[in-house]
C-alpha cells in the first residue's frame, strides 16, 4: 500500500500510509484505538471504493473496491467481531459460498469430509462440524473462523485481535497455527493491543498514531517501551500515581439491597471523596446491582439512600435528578446515541434539569458541553459532528462527559475504560479522580485490575452475587485482587 | 483567529447551511413543481393547474393529508416507523360521530375522541409498554376496528342526514369540513396550521421532543439515560391517534358518510409525506415542518398527476416507486456518514 489515504466525512482516518508486508512473514500493527489501523485494513479488505493512493498485491496495482474484489487477490480477513451466522452448522458456515454438491443437492459426506480437514488445521478435530454454531462456545467460534478465512487459501491474512476471546492455551495454539501458515509463504498481519503477543510471533512492527504512520521496524531491535512511546507520543513514567484525597460524609447508603437470583443482601456506605472499586468476574451480579441502585431494574428488597434521601421508590430520571449517575458498560448500545450529535449526547441526561418553564433549549447548556468538550480533551472539538464517527477512545470520553454533565454526587461507573487506548485511559482516570477530589463518591465496577488498584481507595470483592471481601487500599495489587475473586464465599 | 478557528467556524456554517438545506430542501422542490406545473400549463399540456379554483384543491388536499402526517411523524421520530391503524382509525372515529349526531353535535365530536383515543391508548401500552413490533401490531389493530365497524353497522354505511332530524347539527357536522374564514381559509386547513406549529413546538423545543429524539436514535441507550421510553413511544402513538380522529371528522364530513373505507391510502401517503420531508424511518430525525413540506410536494404532485390524466392505479405505482427512491437515498446517505444502520 503506498500513500493510502481515507477520509470521513468528520474526521481524516488514514492520512498517506505507507505499508508493506511480505510473504513469509507476520506484520503487527499496533497503536491506539483511533490511530486508523482498522480503517487501514478495512481498505485491504475493500470496504470502502472512494480510497486515495494505491495498493499493490503481488507487485501489480489493483483497485480493491468491494469485498469480493478484495477476495478474488486473495486477500483474508478475520475480524474481532465473529461474521458467523449462529443457527447454521459448522460445516455450511465453514465452506459457505462453495458448498460441495451432487447434482441439485448437497453433497453432505464430502462437506463433513471437507469441514473437518479444515477444522483439524485449527486443532478443533474433535469437533462434530454439523453443530450448530450457537451450541458451541466463543473461542471455539472464533477458531472456528480462522478456519474458514484460512480455508480461502489467502495470500494476504489480516487478523484483528484474533486472541480477545480466547483463553491462553488456545492463544498458544493460534500462535502454533500462525507460525505454520507463515512457514507455507502466507503473508500475515497482525492487529492488536498485546504488546507480549507481538514480540512473541511477529516479525516486523508498524506502529500508527493520529491516522499516520509512525514507523516500521523489525521486533528485534525494538523494546516494548520503545513501541509505547511511539504510539502514545509520550512517556508513560507519569502514568500510575495516586493522590490522596480527604474522605466526608456517607452519600450512597445500601443497605440489605437483593435481587433474587443476581445478587443478595448487599450492605455498601460509599463516602464523599471516595472511590471504591468493585471487583468480581463476570457474571458475580456487578453490573445488575449498578442497574437496580440507579433505578433501571427493580430490588426485590432492601433500600437505597441517597445523601441522606430514600430512593428506593423513585424513577431512574428522578434519581439521577437527585445527582445519581451511571455510566453503563455497554457505550454503543446503552451508552450514547451515535446517530446524534455530540451535544445532544452530552446534555441527554439533563434534559429534564435544562427545562426552562416548558421550554427546552439545549443551547443553555452548550457551554457546559463545550468545557466538557476541552477538559477531557474529546476529538473532534465541533459539537455538531455524530458522535458515531469519533473513535472507541473518544466516545468513551463522550459518555463519560455526559455524566459529568449532571455533576453527579455518586457517579457509577461500569467498565470506564473499555478498550480504549492508553492515552484516553488516562483522561478518564483522571476525570475520576477529579470528580472525587470534589466530593463526589464514585464507584467504579471494573474488570482491569491495574485500573481497580490505581483508582480505588478501597475494593468490594463481589462473588456469586454477594460481597465477599472488602479490601483496603494497603491491600491492594493485581495479584491479591484476582486472588480474591476466585476465593469461595466465606474462605 | 487562528488557522484552526478559522477552520471551525467554517465547518459550523457548513454546518448551519445544510442543516437549513435539510429542512427547506422540500420547499425548493415544492416550488419547482409550481414551476413545472406552470411550464405544463403554458405549454398546454395541462389545463387550469394555476386557477385558483385548482390551487384552492390542492391546499384542501394538503391540509387532511398534513393533519394526518403530523402525528404520524411522532411515531416514525420514535423510532417505529408508522402507524398502519391510521386508515381504519380515520373511518372508525367517522363512523362513531356520525352515529352520534343524533345526541347532538358536541356528543359526536367527543366521542370520536375518546374511540380515537382510546385506539391510541391501546397502541400505546402495547408498543410501548409490551414491546410489540409497530407495524405488524397496528397492522392487526387496523382489522380489529375494520371489524368492529362492519360488526357493529353491519357492513352499513350511514349518513348524517338520515341519523338524525336535527337539521343544525348536520349543518354543524357538514361545516367541519366546508367552513371557510373569509370564505377563503378552510378548518381543516386552520387545523392544520396548528398541528403543525404545535407539533414543531413540541418536538423541537420541550423536553418531550428532546427526550423523544434520544428513544428514536438509541431506545436502549435513552432507558440507561433515564428516559421513560415506554411513556415516549406510548404519547407518540396516542399524538398520532389524535390527528388521525381529527382528520376522521373532517374526511367524513366531507364526504357526508359514515363508512369503513374513509380513510384509505392515508397510510401510506403520511408515511411517504414524512420520508420525503426529511424524517428518515431509522427515527430521531427531521422536523414536522419538513413533514409539511413533503406533504405539500404530495399534493402537487398528485394534482398534476391528475390534470395529466395519469390513472389513479398509476398515479400509485408512481407514489410507491418514489418512496422506494428516498428510502434508498436515505440509507445511502447513512451509509456514506459511516453508519448502516438505516
Amino acid at each position: 500500500m503506498v500513500g493510502v489515504g481515507k477520509r470521513y466525512p468528520a474526521t481524516i482516518a488514514v492520512d498517506n500510509v505507507d505499508f508493506e508486508v511480505y510473504a513469509g512473514e507476520v506484520h503487527a500493527l499496533v497503536g491506539e484505538n483511533g490511530a486508523g489501523k482498522s480503517t487501514l485494513m478495512k481498505m485491504l479488505a475493500g470496504s470502502f471504493n472512494d480510497y486515495t493512493g494505491a495498493i499493490f498485491v503481488n507487485d501489480r496495482e489493483v483497485r480493491l473496491s468491494s469485498p469480493s474484489v478484495a477476495k478474488s487477490y486473495g486477500i483474508g480477513m478475520i475480524y474481532q467481531e465473529l461474521s458467523l451466522a449462529q443457527p447454521i452448522s459448522i460445516a455450511e458456515n465453514l465452506l459457505a459460498g462453495r458448498l460441495p454438491r451432487k447434482g441439485l443437492f448437497i453433497d453432505r459426506d464430502k462437506m463433513v469430509k471437507q469441514a473437518k480437514r479444515l477444522l483439524k488445521t485449527v486443532g478443533l478435530d474433535t469437533l462434530d462440524p454439523l453443530l450448530p454454531i450457537e451450541d458451541i462456545s466463543q473461542h471455539e467460534a472464533q477458531l472456528v473462523e480462522i478456519a474458514k478465512v484460512v480455508g480461502t487459501n489467502p495470500c494476504i491474512l489480516v487478523m484483528d485481535e484474533p486472541t480477545s476471546a480466547l483463553s491462553k492455551e488456545e492463544v498458544e495454539r493460534l500462535f502454533e497455527i500462525i507460525g505454520r501458515l507463515r512457514n507455507t509463504g502466507m503473508a500475515i498481519v497482525y492487529i492488536s493491543h498485546h504488546l507480549p503477543e507481538i514480540f512473541r510471533i511477529a516479525d516486523r512492527v508498524t506502529v500508527m498514531r493520529d491516522a499516520k504512520k509512525v514507523a516500521t521496524r523489525n521486533i528485534k531491535d525494538i523494546s516494548r517501551e520503545e513501541i509505547v512511546q511511539m504510539m502514545v507520543g509520550k512517556s508513560i513514567k507519569e502514568f500510575f500515581q495516586k493522590e490522596a484525597h480527604p474522605i466526608g460524609k456517607p452519600l450512597l447508603e445500601v443497605k440489605n439491597l437483593s435481587r433474587w437470583g443476581f445478587f443478595h443482601h448487599i450492605d455498601m456506605t460509599v463516602h464523599a471523596g471516595e472511590i471504591v472499586g468493585i471487583c468480581g468476574l463476570s457474571g458475580a451480579g456487578r453490573s445488575e446491582l449498578a442497574q437496580v441502585i440507579c433505578g433501571v431494574e427493580k430490588a426485590d428488597e432492601g433500600s437505597i439512600v441517597l445523601d441522606g434521601e430514600n430512593i428506593g421508590g423513585l424513577s431512574m430520571a428522578k434519581r439521577v435528578m437527585k445527582g445519581l449517575g451511571y455510566l453503563t458498560e455497554d457505550r454503543k448500545l446503552e451508552g450514547l446515541a451515535l446517530r446524534l450529535a455530540m451535544d445532544d449526547n452530552i446534555l441527554s441526561a439533563m434534559i429534564p434539569q435544562l427545562r426552562h418553564g416548558m421550554i427546552y433549549n439545549n443551547r443553555y447548556g452548550r457551554n457546559m458541553a463545550k468545557k466538557l468538550v476541552k477538559d477531557l480533551s474529546i476529538y473532534p472539538t465541533d459539537l455538531s459532528r455524530t458522535a458515531g464517527n469519533l473513535s472507541g477512545g473518544n466516545q468513551q470520553k463522550l459518555l463519560l462527559a455526559k455524566w459529568m454533565a449532571t455533576n453527579p454526587k455518586v457517579l457509577i461507573l461500569d467498565e470506564p475504560s473499555r478498550g480504549v487506548d492508553v492515552g484516553a485511559k488516562m483522561t478518564i482516570h483522571d476525570t475520576i479522580e477529579r470528580l472525587a477530589k470534589e466530593g463526589s463518591a464514585v464507584i467504579v465496577i471494573s474488570s482491569d485490575l491495574p485500573e481497580l488498584v490505581r483508582l480505588s481507595d478501597r475494593v468490594l470483592i463481589m462473588r456469586k452475587g454477594h460481597f465477599t471481601r472488602n479490601m483496603e487500599q494497603n491491600e491492594l495489587s493485581e495479584e491479591s485482587l484476582l486472588l480474591a475473586a476466585n476465593t469461595e464465599v466465606g474462605a | 483567529m487562528s488557522e484552526k478557528q478559522v477552520n471551525d467556524v467554517r465547518a459550523l456554517r457548513t454546518s448551519r447551511f445544510s442543516s437549513i438545506l435539510n429542512n427547506f430542501g422540500i420547499y425548493a422542490i415544492a416550488v419547482l413543481f409550481i414551476i413545472f406545473g406552470a411550464l405544463l400549463q403554458s405549454v398546454g399540456a395541462i389545463n387550469n393547474f394555476l386557477n385558483p379554483k385548482n390551487l384552492l384543491n390542492i391546499v384542501d388536499a394538503v391540509a387532511l393529508l398534513g393533519i394526518v402526517a403530523a402525528g404520524m411523524a411522532f411515531v416514525t421520530y420514535s423510532g417505529h416507523y408508522a402507524d398502519l391503524s391510521v386508515p381504519t382509525t380515520i373511518a372508525l372515529t367517522g363512523i362513531v360521530s356520525v352515529e352520534l349526531l343524533k345526541y347532538g353535535f358536541i356528543p359526536a365530536i367527543l366521542g370520536a375522541l375518546v374511540v380515537g383515543l382510546g385506539v391510541g391508548v391501546v397502541n400505546a401500552v402495547v408498543i410501548g409498554k409490551f414491546k410489540a413490533n409497530p407495524i405488524i401490531w397496528t397492522l392487526s389493530m387496523s382489522y380489529v376496528s375494520l371489524g368492529i365497524i362492519r360488526f357493529v353497522w353491519v357492513n352499513k354505511q350511514i349518513y348524517p342526514d338520515m341519523i338524525t332530524d336535527d337539521a343544525f347539527a348536520v349543518m354543524l357536522f357538514d361545516n367541519i369540513y366546508r367552513f371557510r374564514l373569509f370564505g377563503v381559509i378552510s378548518l381543516p386547513l386552520i387545523l392544520m396550521i396548528l398541528l403543525v406549529v404545535a407539533g414543531q413546538f413540541l418536538l423541537k423545543k420541550t423536553p418531550f421532543g428532546a427526550q423523544l429524539k434520544l428513544t428514536g436514535s438509541a431506545r436502549r441507550t435513552a432507558k440507561f439515560t433515564g428516559v421513560n421510553v415506554e411513556m415516549m413511544v406510548g404519547m407518540a402513538f396516542v399524538i398520532c391517534a389524535f390527528t388521525a380522529t381529527i382528520a376522521g371528522l373532517a374526511i367524513t364530513s366531507l364526504s357526508r358518510v359514515g363508512a369503513w373505507y374513509n380513510g384509505e391510502g392515508y397510510d401510506f401517503r403520511a408515511v411517504t409525506a414524512i420520508v420525503i420531508g426529511g424524517m428518515t424511518l431509522a427515527g430521531g430525525r427531521g422536523s414536522i415542518v419538513g413533514v409539511l413540506g413533503g406533504t405539500i410536494v404530495i399534493g402537487l404532485m398528485n394534482n398534476i398527476m391528475t390534470l395529466l390524466g395519469i390513472g389513479t392505479f398509476s398515479q400509485d405505482i408512481i407514489r410507491g416507486a418514489i418512496f422506494i427512491l428516498v428510502v434508498a437515498i436515505n440509507a445511502k446517505n447513512l451509509r456514506s456518514m459511516g453508519r448502516d444502520d438505516a
